[in-house]
Parts: structure tokens; C-alpha cells; sequence
């Protein structure tokens, strides 16, 4: 199949007016009569709050209102599991817990009058290890649950794993454990609330999941009692989300709870502080994993227990297991699995969706205990994962359907490009080289009750096209993708294609920017939507140039007849033709388009996506034995990506990835000390410079998707899901000492070495 | 962030004046860590006097001595070639020195002023006996840069006083310097620990020959044949940053190596002594037995860089 606009190195459509200032972002929004409200936090990490004085903050000349919990309904929170008051009241759990906002006429006021605020505190003896947590001994953080084990018991079993353990030639057990690392948005998070005279509400935001956001405001509207109301989101430019504005935040109901008692806008933008310790960061994990495999080197079992920081309320971290399941169960071949997991709540930061969805950790733990297991069984890392990769057609223990699957073409692809066979095992000059690879899901994820997006496409009288997509764009290229999605199908130019995507009032529903779904489901979806315009345009085409509808090809915006190509019409006149006439008409076409993929069932069993995204990453390492340092010579990156739409946006996400992965893996922490977040700037938090980027190669391996539009599958996550065990991997191979704890920094490093030199 | 009034003046007369009729004032030159000091409200002068329009103060004077003045960036002392060549432990330094947007703006008078125990330009100006030059109302005075250090964040300057450059003694034929900065990042950070050395070397053997060697080999090869040379250490310097409260001299290692031949166990020796000098703690940025131990790393590295560039 040869494409005109399919494949091809298309420059992002934004491109242009970010790098000329153009783009409208959360901070550039102004409104006449705006607000600016700012948040006071609390200072202790867990404490009762015995009075709250906030007289002198509201006399401040300039400040236009001052709220507490007294202001909020009683029993209004927010969050997936409905724990979390926007204003705390009576009781902080951590040092984001947020416990006034003030409005007032400039940032500056506001700020002052934070400070006007007296908050008397019980400091009570905080919980910062999940591990204390868990012990019967321990207070109860939240009350009314009852306990400190969150109730979401993830537990997955296939097979008989003890079974498969006693018949195992071999079998490895290791622990792992990973860190907080934050997403770092170029932009930070932010909002501008306001109400009409009709207390409809209109938020200019920066979210990536509008119409679920819009849902949680209308709730939130209920609650504070204006019933049957109206919410608007506008998405201004998003600058970066990685997962990051995939829920709705204390601060945003802070601002619309502004906005109604002021009856002015009211905009609220974190501060780069706010930034590090307010928005919430991928979960930390303490993975105990267990994997054995037969004398052939077949895997027979993989067991997982996890422990995971809650932190202080539940955000859709706490659902990343749901994800690491997909890793545990079904990356490589293993007929028996068993994966617990146990979110537990503690006096720390709470976790949110970050890029990957807990694929990371997983992989992290998987692929590292397979060097090892490799190492045990005395088999090639490389030939243990060869003899175990996945193929097209098989249907996993957790009843994943692989349709495509390039995992084995990814890991001897990766393994050439490392010139594997000469380089491992050699500890030559203290380098090494490690792989891993990864399963994602590919055609969407069915998380919530819909995985649907739906588009409006229409035409107008000079052939241009609109088409408005319920995804939005978060810097991923999602407008510029479905334009040359849209662009391919009609035979337009895609400069001729117009991508909205901003705005619920005219935009279609979308689940929302995650699981790497949006080139999939919202193109499938804007490919559906063109088809049905093209049918269309094809009837009237044919009338026109008086030939059959299937003899009529369109070519960057000419209409002509197959046969006979003397017979032509450019798009507009034919548009402009149907229109200006008695009864005429204009092109209009919708589609909404939900994948066949099944929601988990109670015992986590279903094929959660339409189709699965495979890759594998190699590195080539260099190890001062002197320093700790670890040094990256090659990073090869091979991703089955079913087919590169916009190969330059593909290579983009991969680079993003791989970039985002080894600060993962080599230097990127939160350090949070008895719940206090001490490295909260980019100075301290060590997440990479271009200086630091070693030379990365992608390799694109295309499968052809048939359920993906023009064969594509998803890869906005991939990228970094393989990358710290790769690199732990290479370490391993390179100088003989096993990082089972992320980052992998010098000091870890150097003290392994130290002690193995003991030993 | 507090409000201010900025002012411009021409000359340093000019500043000292007007630092003598505002009062509540501070002299700022690139401005990187006096504006981050305000914004986080860590000071909040009413008044800041700019230093960046006074042309006296952004000269490299390469006369008897080497004077570099105040307002001279990092950007600047980067693409001078002499420095390269001849101070090149000061080379090495601003090379790594936050970014190419920062470096055209912040001065190595802010960057010494500033005392940062992680200063870049600290260790290699204090490997070359640097004197820092202090201009008040009464005229100017001279004090070695090594006095001039107090503890963190602070110096031996009154207020009002203005550092106008340092200055910095020709170094023999022969030597050598070098700067390793240890840090997490290539750009934009500070170090965990940091290591100057300045060798003055008196060598007995073939110069050319050495020089060839020094021309053609790799580091790693020309390491192993220079220390089997029997060259005598005339002159050492060895500094540490992020060990102390202040940019130390290891001096104790300086006097071991001074008079030896340079060969690996005398290094090693060397880098021990530094080593039990530093007196580093454990911070956010780094540990303190790794710093004790990287100060032995570095120093060595740095000393065997420094050989071989003194035939460079």
C-alpha cells in the first residue's frame, strides 16, 4: 500500500507558535476583572488542625475572598476513591494537604495574605514508610476506611504458580525497589475559573482529560448546589502531561470555589515549588519477584508480590497495578502467574499516572530478574528472552489477544545494532551491554466504561477540512497525527486539514490523553469520520463528473475520474457547486469510535486493548570503577509500532522516552524526608540536560496493525518502559554488581563494587 | 519578591558613592545568585547597584601579572585562548559551569564574591596563588583569595568595598593544571565534589622527547611512561571544593609533593593526605564518605592531568 501523506516526516502543526511565542498558555490566559488565587499549605505532615485565623489575611487592602474547609459541603472530596478534601479541616495529611486560598487583585496580595493566615497545629507522629504503615500498631491516617491498606485488593492468578515453583530447573528471587520521580512539565499546572450570570462554568485548563474533568466539575457543581448546570473546559496549550493532569486537583475546585464567591475569574498557577511538591508523582514500589524457568530455558512461573506508597489520599496511582499486571502476566511466555499488590496509606505525597502507568517498576523488577535467572540457568540473556518472546495469535494467561507482535524482530534487531554476541560477558575495559524489553498496551485500554473518542468532521467551500476530535493535544502531535490521518483518506493536502481540539462546547467526548491511545483510538476514530464524508463527496463527485462513484480518486484536493483523468474538479468548485444551489448542501460527517477491547473482570481476566505495543532497548554502558559512574556509549531503541504515521513525531516520543527512562534509572529522585520534599528544583532534582544525552539509534519495526488506523498502534509510553533494567542490565554485565534499587547512582554503584571486591 | 530600585553607574568612583549615599544597597554584576537570593526572599535590598556598565572591570589584562576583572564572564574566560593554554585548570572549570546562558552572564566576581563552597572558579584560582583586588574609598588593597574565603557564603570584604579583579603570577615553564568537577549532570549543576591541582614540574630527562610522547600518546599511555620518568615535583598546588565550608588548599598534600618524584605511589600518597584534609559533610547533594573518597579519585586524576599538560 503506498501512501501520500502516511509515513511521511511531517513537522508538528504547533511547532511553529511555540517557537514563536504564539501559543496560548495557562499563564498568558487574562480575563477582565481576574483574580489570582493562591493555596496555603500545610506545614506539618500529619496534624490536627485546632483553628484556622484567617481575619487579618481578609482585611489585607486587595484580597477579594479567603476560604476554608468551613466553606466546602461537609462531605465533598474528590479523587478515585473519594478521600481527599480540596480544603482540609480538621485533620492534614501531608505537607501538600492544602488548607486555605485566598483571591485577591494581583499575585503579590494573595501571596502576602497566605502569610496573614494563623493556623494553630496538633503535630501528631507522621507515618513516611508503607512498610510501618502496614503493621496492626500503627494509627489509622484515614479514619473513616478504617484501616491503612487501601481496599482494592489486586491479586491475579493464573495457573499454579507453587506447582510450576517445585518442577522449575531453576529459579531466581529478588527484591526491588523504586523511587518518587515527577513528570517535570515544561508548563506548570493551572486554571481560570469563572461563572457566568447563570452560574455556568467555563475553565480554561491545561488537563488531559477534559470531558472526564467536566463530568467531576458537574459533581462538584451538585455538591455546592447548583444543580443542572453547564461546565465548559477550554484547553489552552499544554505544555508537557506525562500523566501528570490525568485527574482533577484540590486546586482546581479551590478556584472554582473562588470564582462563585467573587463571581470574577479566578486563575490558579502553581509556582515551579508548587510544581515539585503539590502535583503528584509516580509511585514508589517495593517489588518482591520470583521467576523460574525449565532446562530449555522455558519460563514456567513468574510471581510478584508489590507493596505500593499510597501516600496521603488516592489518585489513579493507586491503579497502576491494574497496568503492571500487563508486564507480569504476559511479557515473554510464562503459563503460571501471581501478582499481589498493596497500596498503603502514609503521610507522604500521593501518587498519580505518570507515562507507563507502572509498566516501568514492573518491567524494572521483570526484566532484571530475568539477567539473573539467565545468569542461574547458564543461558544468554538474549537466547532466554528468544526462546520465550511472544507471537502474534497467542492469548496470554490474563487473556491478553496478541494480534501483531514484533518482539523477537525488536530483540535481534537490538542485539545486531549492539553487536551483542561480540560484546557481552566480556567485562572488556569495564563495558558492558544489557536488554530488556517491554509490552504495552497498543489499541487503546478499556480503563474506564468507554474507550471511545468521538469526531465531527466538515467541509467547507474552499475545500478545506475541519475536524474537531475530542483528544487533546498535550505536545504528543495528536493534532498533527489526525490531520494526516484525515489528509490521507480524502486526498487533501494536510495543511488543508484544521485539528480542534479544545473545547468541550464543540468537541466531541474522549476518555482522555492515556494508555498511549490517542494515535489509535482518536485516529480511528477521524479515520471512520473521513470515511463517511468521503462517501459522501464521492456520490457527489461521481454526479459531477458524470462517472461511477468508484472510478472517482482525489489527489491533493483534485477530484478526477479513474479512467479518464481529463475529467477533473478541484474540491472547492465541487463544494462551492453542492452548496450554491436550490436545496443544497454542505459535507458534514461524525463518528464515534470505541475499540473492541473488555474492560478487566473481577479477576483481572480480559483483553484489556485492541492490540499490544512491543519494544526492546539495548545500552552499551562504560562503568568508572573508581567513581561509581555509569556512563551510556550506544542506546538502541527497537519498537514494534505496527506503522509510523509521522515517523519525525515517532522518533520524537522514542528519544522523549529513552531521555525521561535514563533519568529514571540513573538519576532522577524525589527525596522526600519525614514528609518533607527536600529537592524540589531543578538544581536538586537531577532530571537530564542535552548535555547528558548519549547517542541514541531507533529502529522502527513496522507489523501492520489491521484493527489500527493504517495499521498503527500506540507508542506515546513505550519509550521509557525498558530502560533502567536495560541499563541495570548492562551495569551487571559490565562489572559484575546488580542496582536492584533506582536511580542507579554513583554511590550505589561504588559501594556494590566495594563490597563484591570484599567478598 | 520585594521592590527595588536599580542603578547604573559608569565608574567604579561612581559606585563606591552612590553604595555610601543609598545605604541599603548591593553591588550586582551577572546577577544568577543575587536575583535567585531575592526571589526567595533570602535578601531583600532596597537598592542594587549594577556593576555591569563600569568597561574597567570587564578586561583581561595580560601584562607583568594576569588581571581578570570583576564583570568578566565566564563566557569570556572560556573562549580566551591564553587561559586555555596556560591556566587551563580555569579553562576546565567555567567549561562546566552552568549553561551557555548563564556563563554570558554571570561574572567571576559574582562567582568568587558569591563563596559558594561548590564555586567552580574557586579551586583553580586558588592553585595559582590568586590575590583579589578590593577598591574602597580610601584606594585599593590586595589579599591573597585564599584569605579572602571566610565560610559559606561569605568573604573578607567590607561593605561598600567593590572587588574589582584578581590578579594571578605568570606560572613557570613547565606547569600544569587542571580542574575535575564531579558532578550528577554535564550542564546546569553544582558539584558533589570538586578537585584543582597545579604542578610545576623540573624535569631531568629529554624534554623533546617528553614532549612528542606528551603530543602523541593518549592520556592513558602517556600516564604510565610519565611516571616513570623520575621528574621532580618543583611546586604543587592542590584545592578541594565542597569538602569544607570554604574552598580548601590541601597544603599538607602540597608539601608531600613538593620536592618528590612524580611517580603513582607519591600520588596516591598525595591524594591520601588531601583526602584526610577534607573534612566533607553529608548533605542532600552527596555523602560524605563518597566525597572523602572522590578526593582521592580526583586529586590523583587531576595530578596526572596536570603532568601531562605541563608539557602540553
Amino acid at each position: 500500500m503506498s501512501f501520500n501523506i502516511i509515513g511521511k516526516k511531517i513537522p508538528k502543526k504547533d511547532a511553529p507558535f511555540k517557537v514563536t511565542g504564539q501559543a496560548l498558555y495557562i499563564d498568558d490566559v487574562e480575563l477582565p476583572g481576574m483574580l489570582y488565587g493562591k493555596i496555603l499549605y500545610s506545614k506539618y505532615p500529619h496534624a490536627r488542625i485546632l483553628h484556622i485565623d484567617t481575619s487579618k489575611a481578609e482585611k489585607l487592602p486587595g484580597v477579594k475572598a479567603v476560604i476554608t474547609a468551613k466553606d466546602f459541603p461537609p462531605h465533598f472530596r474528590i479523587g478515585f476513591m473519594k478521600d481527599n478534601p480540596p480544603l482540609k479541616g480538621t485533620k492534614v495529611l501531608s505537607t501538600r494537604d492544602e488548607i486555605a486560598a485566598v483571591c485577591a487583585i494581583s499575585p503579590e496580595i494573595a501571596e502576602e495574605a497566605l502569610d496573614l493566615i494563623s493556623v494553630e497545629y496538633e503535630v501528631l507522629q507522621g507515618i513516611f514508610d508503607p512498610l510501618v504503615a502496614m503493621r496492626e500498631d500503627a494509627p489509622i491516617l484515614h479514619e473513616e476506611v478504617g484501616s491503612n491498606i487501601l481496599k482494592l485488593p489486586w491479586r491475579l492468578v493464573c495457573g499454579d504458580v507453587e506447582k510450576a515453583k517445585k518442577e522449575s530447573a531453576y529459579v531466581v528471587e529478588d527484591t526491588f525497589t523504586t523511587q518518587w520521580v515527577t513528570h517535570c512539565c515544561l508548563a506548570t499546572s493551572g486554571c481560570v475559573a469563572y461563572f457566568d450570570v447563570n452560574n455556568n462554568l467555563t475553565m480554561y485548563s491545561n488537563t488531559q482529560i477534559p470531558s472526564l474533568a467536566q463530568n467531576e466539575f458537574l459533581e462538584a457543581l451538585t455538591a455546592l448546589g447548583l444543580r443542572n448546570r453547564r461546565v465548559r473546559i477550554i484547553q489552552v496549550t499544554i505544555g508537557g502531561g506525562f500523566g501528570s493532569k490525568l485527574d482533577t486537583y484540590p486546586y482546581e475546585y479551590i478556584a472554582i470555589l473562588l470564582a462563585l464567591k467573587t463571581r470574577k475569574p479566578v486563575k490558579i498557577v502553581f509556582s515551579r515549588d508548587e510544581e515539585f511538591f503539590a502535583t503528584s508523582p509516580r509511585q514508589c514500589t517495593i517489588t518482591k519477584i520470583s521467576q523460574g524457568c525449565d532446562r530449555d530455558g522455558r519460563l514456567t512461573f513468574r510471581e510478584v508480590e508489590m507493596i505500593l506508597d499510597n501516600g496521603a489520599y488516592t489518585s489513579w496511582g493507586a491503579t497502576t497495578p491494574s497496568v503492571m499486571m500487563m508486564p507480569i502476566s504476559s511479557l515473554y511466555r510464562v503459563p503460571n502467574v501471581k501478582y499481589t499488590a498493596t497500596c498503603v496509606y502514609t503521610n507522604n505525597t500521593y501518587c498519580q499516572a505518570m507515562r507507563g502507568y507502572g509498566n516501568p517498576q514492573a518491567t524494572f523488577a521483570i526484566e532484571s530478574s530475568l539477567d539473573h535467572l539467565a545468569e542461574e540457568s547458564g543461558i544468554d540473556p538474549y537466547d532466554l528472552r528468544i526462546i520465550n518472546a511472544n507471537e502474534p495469535g497467542e492469548i496470554t494467561p490474563q487473556g491478553f489477544r496478541v494480534t501483531t507482535c514484533g518482539l523477537k524482530e525488536c530483540i535481534e534487531e537490538v542485539a545486531k545494532r549492539l553487536n551483542w554476541k561480540e560484546k557481552r560477558g566480556r567485562g572488556l575495559k569495564k563495558r558492558g551491554v544489557g536488554i530488556a524489553s517491554l509490552i504495552h498496551v497498543g489499541g487503546g485500554a478499556r480503563v474506564y466504561k468507554s474507550d471511545g473518542c468521538g469526531t465531527i468532521i466538515k467541509m467547507d467551500d474552499f475545500g478545506k477540512v475541519d475536524v474537531f476530535t475530542g483528544a487533546s493535544d498535550i505536545g504528543q502531535g495528536a493534532d498533527t497525527v489526525i490531520a494526516q490521518i484525515v489528509a490521507e483518506e480524502l486526498g487533501v493536502p494536510v495543511e488543508d486539514v484544521n485539528v480542534i481540539h479544545n473545547d468541550t462546547d464543540i468537541c466531541p467526548w474522549d476518555v482522555g490523553v492515556h494508555a498511549s491511545r490517542t494515535t489509535f483510538v482518536a485516529g480511528n476514530s477521524a479515520l471512520f469520520a473521513a470515511k463517511k464524508i468521503k462517501k459522501k463527496l464521492l456520490e457527489i463527485l461521481s454526479k459531477l463528473l458524470e462517472v461511477p462513484p468508484e472510478d472517482v480518486a482525489i489527489k491533493n484536493g483534485i477530484a478526477f475520474s479513474k479512467s479518464d483523468p481529463q475529467k477533473s474538479i478541484p474540491l472547492a468548485r465541487a463544494l462551492r457547486r453542492i452548496h450554491f444551489t436550490t436545496g443544497g448542501s454542505m459535507l458534514m460527517a461524525e463518528h464515534f469510535y470505541d475499540p473492541q477491547n473488555e474492560n478487566l473482570n473481577k479477576e483481572f481476566r480480559g483483553n484489556l486493548s485492541a492490540a499490544y505495543a512491543y519494544g526492546t532497548h539495548g545500552v552499551e554502558v562504560e562503568v568508572d570503577t573508581e567513581t561509581g559512574k555509569v556512563k551510556i556509549l550506544k542506546y538502541v531503541a527497537a519498537h514494534d509500532v505496527g506503522r509510523a504515521i509521522n515517523p519525525l513525531l515517532l522518533e520524537g516520543q522514542i528519544y522523549g522516552g529513552v531521555l525521561q527512562g535514563i533519568g529514571y534509572a540513573l538519576s532522577e529522585k524525589m527525596i522526600y524526608d519525614n514528609g518533607y520534599l527536600k529537592n524540589g528544583n531543578f538544581l536538586d532534582y537531577k532530571i537530564l540536560t542535552v548535555r547528558d544525552v548519549p547517542p541514541v539509534e531507533i529502529v522502527i519495526i513496522e507489523t501492520n496493525e489491521e484493527a489500527g488506523p493504517f495499521g498503527a498502534k500506540g507508542i506515546g509510553e513505550p519509550g521509557l518502559v525498558p530502560t533502567a533494567p536495560a541499563i541495570a542490565n548492562a551495569i551487571y554485565d559490565a562489572v559484575g554488581v546488580r542496582i536492584r534499587d533506582l536511580p542507579i547512582t554513583p554511590e550505589k554503584v561504588l559501594k556494590a563494587l566495594k563490597e563484591k571486591n570484599k567478598g | 519578591m520585594k521592590r527595588f530600585d536599580y542603578h547604573v553607574p559608569q565608574s567604579i568612583e561612581e559606585a563606591l558613592n552612590l553604595f555610601k549615599s543609598l545605604g541599603d544597597a548591593i553591588y550586582i554584576a551577572g546577577g544568577t545568585d543575587v536575583m535567585v537570593n531575592i526571589k526567595r526572599k533570602k535578601i531583600s535590598p532596597k537598592n542594587l547597584i549594577s556593576l555591569r556598565n563600569i568597561t574597567a572591570l570587564k578586561v583581561i589584562e595580560k601584562g607583568k601579572e594576569l588581571k581578570i576583572g570583576s564583570c568578566v564572564t565566564h563566557e569570556q574566560l572560556l573562549k580566551d585562548k591564553y587561559i586555555e593554554k596556560y591556566y587551563t585548570a580555569l579553562h576546565d572549570a567555567v567549561r562546566k559551569l552552568g549553561s551557555k546562558q548563564i556563563r554570558n552572564v554571570a561574572t567571576i566576581g559574582g562567582n568568587i564574591c558569591n563563596a559558594a563552597p561548590s564555586a567552580d572558579t574557586a579551586c583553580p584560582l586558588l592553585v595559582f596563588d590568586t590575590k583579589v583586588l578590593i577598591r574602597n574609598e580610601k584606594g585599593e588593597r590586595k589579599i591573597p583569595l585564599h584569605d579572602f574565603f571566610l565560610g559559606p557564603y561569605s568573604v573578607s570584604k567590607d561593605e561598600g568595598e567593590i572587588v574589582t579583579g584578581f590578579e594571578i603570577t605568570f606560572l613557570p615553564p613547565y606547569s600544569g593544571s587542571a580542574y575535575i568537577k564531579h558532578s550528577r549532570r554535564e550542564a546546569m549543576d553544582l558539584a558533589i565534589v570538586s578537585v584543582a591541582t597545579r604542578l610545576t614540574l623540573s624535569p631531568e630527562v629529554d624534554i623533546d622527547f617528553l614532549k612528542r610522547e606528551a603530543g602523541e600518546k593518549t592520556y592513558s599511555e602517556f600516564e604510565s611512561r610519565l611516571l616513570s620518568y623520575g621528574i621532580t615535583v618543583k611546586e604543587a598546588r592542590i584545592a578541594m571544593g565542597v569538602v569544607a565550608p570554604r574552598p580548601l588548599r590541601a597544603k599538607e598534600a602540597e608539601d608531600y609533593l613538593c620536592g618528590k618524584r612524580l611517580t603513582d605511589e607519591a600520588i596516591r600518597e598525595a591524594s591520601e593526605i588531601a583526602s584526610s584534609v577534607a573534612k566533607p559533610r553529608d548533605t542532600l547533594r552527596g555523602e560524605a564518605w563518597y566525597r572523602r573518597e572522590m578526593v582521592k579519585v580526583l586529586t590523583r586524576r587531576a595530578i596526572l592531568l596536570s603532568a601531562k599538560r605541563a608539557f602540553d
